[in-house]
C-alpha cells in the first residue's frame, strides 16, 4: 500500500528542523558564539514558531514566480517608453533618494540575515533568517533592475552604490544600518526585524510604492507588489522575535524595551528624508507625513501593537511624544534643509509649486502657513532675481542621527535644538533628547560616528572644496545636483513632452 | 552604561580635538534666521581672533542670505552662555572644540 501523503506540518519538520543536530564535539557554546554576550537568555529554541512553514522548494519557486512577473514588467515598461508617463520628472527625485538611500540597506539585510543564519542556535530561527537573507538579496537586485530603467534619461541614479558610502545625507540610512550590523544579533533583530520591519515599514514602504502608483512609475509599483509579500513576511518575523525573546525569560524585558527605545528613535530619525519625499518631492501626493504618521504609528502601532506588548512588561518608545509633536512640522524641516544643501546631492530640490504649497496649508493647518510658507516665497523670490538660495558652508551634524541640526525644540518650529554630551573630556553635539539617549549609553560606540562634514575637514573627502567633495561623491556639477527647474531632467522633460519632437530623445 | 561586547572596546573619538592640528572644529547658529536650516561647521585655527573669524568665516556664510549686514549681529553667545568679550581669540573665547557661537540680528 502506498504511503500516505505527509502532512505539511510534518513535511516541514522533516525538511527543517529534522535536519539539525546537537554538537557532541564542541560545546553549544563553542558553536554558537554570539547568542550569549547580549545578555538575552533563550532556554528552548524549539519555542520559535514558523510562521510561514516555507521550505527551500516551496520559497524558491514562489519567487521565480514573482521574479518572471515584475521582468515582464520592466521590460514592456522599458519597450513602451514607461518613463514618459510620470506625473511629473521631479518625482524621480524620490527614486534617486530611494535608490541611494534604501537600496544598498536592502543589500546590508541580505548580509546580515546570512550572517544571523549561521548563528542562531535554533534551526527554525536560522532557516527564517536564511529566507529573508535570500528575500532582502531580491529585492536588491530586483530595485536596481528596475529603476535603471530611469538611468537612461535621468541623472543622480548612477553609482548609487559610492554615493550611499559616501555622500552627506546618505550617511544618514548608512550609520542607522552600520549601527544595526554592529550590535550583537539579539539587538539586530529587534533593530531591523521588529522596529525597522513591523514597527516603522508602513511609514517607509507605502509612501515609496504609493508614491509610485499615484504618479504613473508601473515598473516601481510592480517592484512594490513582488517585495509586498515578502514584506509581510518579515513584518510576522518582526512579531513573532520579540514575543519569542520576551516569552523565554522575564530578565529579557528591560534589554528588549532600552532597545526599542533606541531603535524606534533611530527608524524614525531616518524616516524624516521620507516625511520629505511625501510632502515634496512626490507631485501627485499620497497623503501628508502627517496624516500618515497618525494612520500608521499612532493608530496602528501605539493603540494596537502596544497594548499587546504591555502583557509582557513592554511600554510605548521613550521620546515617541517628541515625533508625535514634530509631525506638524518635521517634513518642512527635512526638505528645507535638502533644498539649500541641494548642491552636494545626488538628487534636484525646488521649490514647491503654489498648488502644492496649498496643499500643505491644509494638510499642515497650525504650522505650514505661519512658519514655511513665508521661506518658500522668499526662496522663490530669490531665485526669481537669480539668486537661488543655497547654504554657502557646511552644516552642524548630530553625532547620532548624523542629519544636519535643523530639530527645534519640541512645540517652537523657530528654535533649534542643541543637546550636548561631554565624554572622555570631548563635546558631542544631538539635535535631540532621543538621540542624546542614545549616544549617553553607548558613547563608546558612537564617537566613532564617521560624520560627513568632519571627515571632509579632515581631508578624508578627496579635497576641502566643493568640486572636489562632489568628484569624490561621483556627483556630476551641474547634471545631478542642485537646482530642479534649472536642471537637465527638467529640460529634458519638456522637450520629451513637446509634441513637434519626434523620438523624443535626449 | 557601557558597549556590551565579546572583546575590551576601546577606540578613540574620529573627531577628537588633536585630529585637526592647530584648529578647532567651531559652529555657529544665527538664531532667529530661519533661512538657514542648521547652524554652520567652521575649521578654524585656534590662535584666531573672534574677529578674524567673523570677517573671514561667518561674514561670507552668513551673506547666503542677501539680506544679511555684517555690522548686524548682536548678543553674541557661547555654548548658551553670554559672550563676554568678542576681543579674544577663538581658543580664549571658551567656545572649545565642537562647541557652538550664536548671534541674533
Amino acid at each position: 500500500m502506498a504511503k500516505a501523503k505527509l502532512s505539511m506540518r510534518d513535511r516541514y519538520r522533516l525538511l527543517t528542523r529534522d535536519l539539525d543536530w546537537e554538537p557532541t564535539y564542541v560545546e553549544p557554546e563553542k558553536l554558537y558564539p554570539h547568542t550569549r554576550y547580549e545578555g538575552i537568555k533563550i532556554h528552548d529554541w524549539d519555542k520559535w514558531e514558523d510562521p510561514f512553514r516555507l521550505t527551500v522548494d516551496s520559497y524558491s519557486k514562489y519567487q521565480a514566480e514573482k521574479d518572471k512577473k515584475l521582468y515582464a514588467v520592466i521590460d514592456g515598461f522599458a519597450q513602451g517608453q514607461g518613463h514618459l508617463s510620470l506625473t511629473d520628472a521631479r518625482y524621480v527625485n524620490s527614486l534617486k533618494l530611494f535608490l541611494a538611500g534604501v537600496t544598498p540597506l536592502e543589500y546590508a539585510a541580505h548580509r546580515h540575515f546570512g550572517y544571523l543564519a549561521r548563528h542562531l542556535d535554533g534551526p527554525g530561527a536560522r532557516f527564517a533568517s536564511l529566507c529573508q537573507s535570500i528575500d532582502e538579496l531580491r529585492h536588491a537586485q530586483t530595485e536596481i533592475h528596475t529603476i535603471s530603467q530611469y538611468n537612461k534619461y535621468y541623472g543622480g541614479l548612477h553609482d548609487f552604490g559610492k554615493m550611499h558610502d559616501r555622500v552627506w545625507y546618505l550617511s544618514v540610512p548608512k550609520s542607522f544600518f552600520d549601527d544595526g550590523l554592529s550590535a550583537g544579533p539579539f539587538e539586530f533583530l529587534t533593530a531591523i526585524s521588529f522596529s525597522f520591519e513591523y514597527l516603522l515599514t508602513n511609514l517607509l514602504f507605502v509612501p515609496f510604492m504609493s508614491g509610485a502608483s499615484f504618479n504613473g512609475d508601473l515598473a516601481t509599483m510592480t517592484f512594490g507588489f513582488s517585495a509586498q509579500s515578502d514584506e509581510s513576511r518579515h513584518m510576522t518575523l518582526g512579531l513573532e522575535v520579540i514575543k519569542f525573546m520576551l516569552e523565554q525569560d522575564e530578565d529579557n524585558v528591560p534589554i528588549i524595551q532600552d532597545w526599542v527605545d533606541k531603535w524606534f528613535w533611530r527608524g524614525y530619525r531616518v524616516l524624516g528624508l521620507v516625511a520629505s519625499m511625501m510632502d515634496y518631492m512626490l507631485p501627485k501626493k499620497i497623503m501628508s507625513w502627517k496624516e500618515a504618521f497618525e494612520l500608521y504609528l499612532e493608530q496602528q502601532m501605539l493603540e494596537g501593537l502596544f497594548p499587546d506588548l504591555e502583557f509582557y512588561g513592554i511600554r510605548p518608545p521613550r521620546h515617541v511624544e517628541q515625533a508625535i509633536t514634530e509631525k506638524e512640522y518635521m517634513s518642512h524641516q527635512v526638505y528645507w534643509t535638502l533644498y539649500q544643501f541641494a548642491f552636494a546631492a545626488n538628487f534636484n530640490a525646488t521649490v514647491p509649486e503654489p498648488a502644492e504649497m496649498d496643499w500643505m496649508s491644509q494638510a499642515y493647518p497650525d504650522t505650514f502657513d505661519r512658519y514655511y510658507r513665508p521661506l518658500w516665497e522668499r526662496a522663490r523670490s530669490l531665485q526669481e532675481q537669480g539668486k537661488r538660495f543655497f547654504f554657502q558652508g557646511l552644516p552642524m551634524l548630530c553625532q547620532i542621527c548624523q542629519i544636519p541640526m535643523a530639530f527645534t525644540e519640541p512645540g517652537d518650529p523657530t528654535n533649534i535644538a542643541v543637546r550636548t554630551s561631554q565624554f572622555r573630556g570631548e563635546r558631542f553635539n544631538f539635535c535631540s533628547d532621543g538621540c542624546k539617549w542614545i549616544f549617553d549609553r553607548e558613547p563608546e560606540k558612537y564617537v566613532q560616528a564617521w560624520l560627513p562634514v568632519h571627515q571632509i575637514y579632515q581631508g578624508n573627502c578627496g579635497g576641502t572644496t566643493i568640486p572636489e567633495v562632489l568628484d569624490w561623491y561621483g556627483i556630476q556639477d551641474g547634471v545631478d545636483n542642485g537646482e530642479y527647474l534649472t536642471s537637465p531632467d527638467k529640460t529634458n522633460w519638456d522637450k520629451w513632452h513637446t509634441p513637434s519632437v519626434v523620438g523624443g530623445g535626449a | 552604561m557601557a558597549v556590551k561586547a565579546l572583546y575590551d572596546y576601546d577606540y578613540p573619538s574620529k573627531d577628537r580635538q588633536e585630529v585637526y592640528g592647530d584648529d578647532f572644529l567651531v559652529h555657529v547658529m544665527w538664531a532667529n534666521n530661519m533661512m538657514f536650516a542648521s547652524p554652520a561647521c567652521f575649521r578654524a585655527p585656534r590662535s584666531m581672533s573672534f574677529a578674524d573669524f567673523k570677517s573671514q568665516m561667518i561674514d561670507s556664510w552668513a551673506a547666503s542670505d542677501p539680506d544679511y549686514d555684517p555690522a548686524a549681529p548682536r548678543d553674541w553667545q557661547v555654548n548658551g552662555e553670554p559672550l563676554s568679550s568678542t576681543d579674544v581669540s577663538l581658543e580664549d573665547s571658551g567656545v572649545g572644540h565642537k562647541g557652538l557661537f550664536a548671534f541674533r540680528t
